[in-house]
């Protein structure tokens, strides 16, 4: 079925191409853009929005079977099997640049992994205004809109073993925020984060922004107005023989289309296929269509 | 800060004998000491729940004769069910009904992990029983309720107490994974050190669980030993010095290999 509808996708493409050869000018030669979404939804359906609209344009594309972490994506990519992933920015900053600061800012962010993925060949393009970071989350009637309203509150906390040693989490609530928390509980990250939090075992949960579930119980996301969290917004990155292919034109598309991809994009790609278990590439077709580009 | 980090993560190149000797690891909150009362606490109700559940109920049958081939059917099937699903899914039914991560999920999974081969173990124990012992009690006059009270019950003690030994030790290897279903217990070191790459913690607490669960199989075949009828001590004592006589060795064959296979897979 995927391969039909891949095939579909493509006769599609090529009609579509040829209808607007004349108007954007011919896409040349070109290697085939090898693209595979990390083994997660949201990660499938960006790879799905980006492939599906580079099809529409005209290129040659190959939507590889999701598989792997951020790990596989980075040494697949320097290996040549894939030369276009799609990843968070500051992610990518703690795999390729461990010792490096963190930062909040996607600006600083991307200067450190610009030039980690031109030691790989490989250049990042745009940032998405679409954010999917760490979040610290409460209950919706929980009277604090910032992460430093709650310092006195002694809340009890939610999160994974990673988290109680990282100065981007517990260590930074504690010494940054200097928030004293009444307890604190390890849970495994994902869905039963919800649940404690539904449940009232604990006040708030370290989960990230685009859980579905947040808005499914009426949670809120606190501002990390002190900084800690890391940027996470979302970057597509190239292997520079696509960019010497196809030039600007190729870079230009997709630093559009990435422009398009907000938060609330991800909240809703995510609700489709972890609430409502649909598939990524319908989701990503959809959205594409709702915003005229495909 | 270093009793908060104490008790949820340790810097990364603690070494193993710095990490044992540090009291901050023993005490507190997240120490040892109460790591392992959680630990020896539920696993202590555990069994005690699983013997009240499966003693009487499969010693009747087995005296009755009753229900061979379903209660055969009932322990494979509980054999075969993999405990930390069970607990995963029952967790977040258990915080929906208000109450909470534990302790109920974790101890209805190590339930039904143990009563399957206590049950066996008596059942089989029963069943075996020398039938000389048993005809000759019905004809001196004896009703059934003290048939199975006075005869079988203790003849087959030795046996019973095996398995609940062998039920004993394969719930303390299993219950950490409540560390991976938001309690604590001894799992949590290793649940910490997995996540956050600490080969310390993960050594560390698999150490403490092997130790607990070594210690709790010797301390309870010393109990075994004492606790065992005189009548009965006697009787192997004598027993003993005739070869041949192993009925109580071949079912402690047959229950040991599947549970701790069982207990293997499970963990993995």
């Amino acid at each position: 079925m995927p391969s039909l509808l891949a095939a579909m996708l493509l006769l599609a493409a090529c009609g579509n191409g040829e209808d607007t050869a004349t108007g954007n000018g011919d896409i040349p030669d070109g290697p085939t853009i090898e693209i595979r979404g990390q083994d997660f939804s949201e990660a499938i359906t960006l790879a799905e929005v980006y492939a599906q609209y580079l099809e529409s344009l005209g290129y040659p594309v190959d939507i590889q079977t999701p598989a792997g972490f951020r790990v596989e994506a980075i040494s697949d990519l320097e290996a040549g099997t894939l030369n276009m992933i799609v990843d968070y920015i500051g992610g990518s900053q703690a795999q390729l640049a461990p010792d490096s600061e963190p930062s909040s800012d996607p600006d600083e962010v991307m200067e450190v992994i610009r030039d980690a993925y031109a030691d790989i060949d490989a250049t990042v393009l745009d940032y998405t205004p679409a954010v999917d970071g760490d979040a610290f989350v409460v209950r919706g009637d929980l009277e604090a809109e910032t992460i430093s309203d709650v310092a006195d509150m002694g809340l009890v906390l939610g999160a994974s073993a990673q988290c109680f040693e990282r100065p981007q989490c517990f260590i930074g609530f504690t010494e940054v925020y200097g928030i004293e928390f009444a307890d604190t509980q390890t849970i495994e990250f994902g869905p039963i984060l919800g649940e404690a939090l539904a449940a009232e075992e604990v006040d708030a949960v370290v989960w990230n922004d685009t859980a579905p579930q947040i808005e499914e119980f009426g949670f809120k996301v606190l501002e990390d107005d002190l900084g800690i969290f890391p940027a996470q917004n979302i970057a597509p990155i190239l292997a520079n023989e696509l960019i010497e292919a196809y030039g600007d034109d190729l870079v230009d598309a997709i630093n559009e289309l990435s422009a398009m991809i907000t938060t609330d994009d991800l909240l809703a790609w995510n609700f489709e296929t972890d609430i409502e278990f649909r598939e990524s590439d319908d989701v990503a077709r959809e959205w594409l269509e709702e915003q005229g580009l495909l | 800060m270093s009793l908060v980090l104490g008790q949820r993560a340790i810097p990364r190149d603690t070494t193993l004998w710095e990490w044992f000797t540090d009291p901050v690891t023993w005490t507190g909150s997240g120490g040892i000491l109460v790591s392992l009362g959680d630990t020896v606490a539920l696993c202590a109700a555990v069994i005690v729940a699983s013997a009240i559940l499966a003693v009487p109920v499969s010693a009747y049958l087995a005296h009755r004769r009753l229900a061979q081939v379903t209660s055969a059917w009932l322990v494979n099937i509980g054999r075969a069910l993999p405990t930390f699903a069970v607990a995963a899914l029952l967790v977040p039914i258990s915080l929906r009904g208000g109450y909470g991560f534990e302790p109920w999920p974790i101890f209805i999974a190590l339930t039904l992990l143990t009563v399957p081969p206590m049950f066996l173990s008596t059942y089989v124990a029963v069943k075996e029983v020398d039938e000389a012992a048993v005809n000759a009690a019905r004809a001196m006059g004896f009703t059934e309720r003290a048939v199975l009270l006075s005869v079988e019950l203790p003849l087959a003690s030795t046996v019973i107490f095996t398995g609940l030994r062998v039920a004993a030790v394969q719930v303390v290897a299993t219950e950490p994974i409540r560390a991976f279903l938001g309690g604590d217990g001894l799992g949590r070191y290793i649940r910490d050190g997995i996540g956050q790459n600490n080969a310390t913690l993960t050594v560390g607490g698999t150490f403490l669980i092997a130790a607990l669960a070594g210690l709790t199989g010797i301390t309870l075949t010393a109990i075994e030993r004492l606790a065992k009828p005189y009548g009965v001590r006697r009787l192997r004592a004598d027993r003993s010095s005739r070869p041949g006589e192993t009925d109580e060795v071949d079912v402690t064959d047959v229950a040991e290999p599947a549970g701790s296979h069982a207990a293997a897979g499970r963990l993995r």
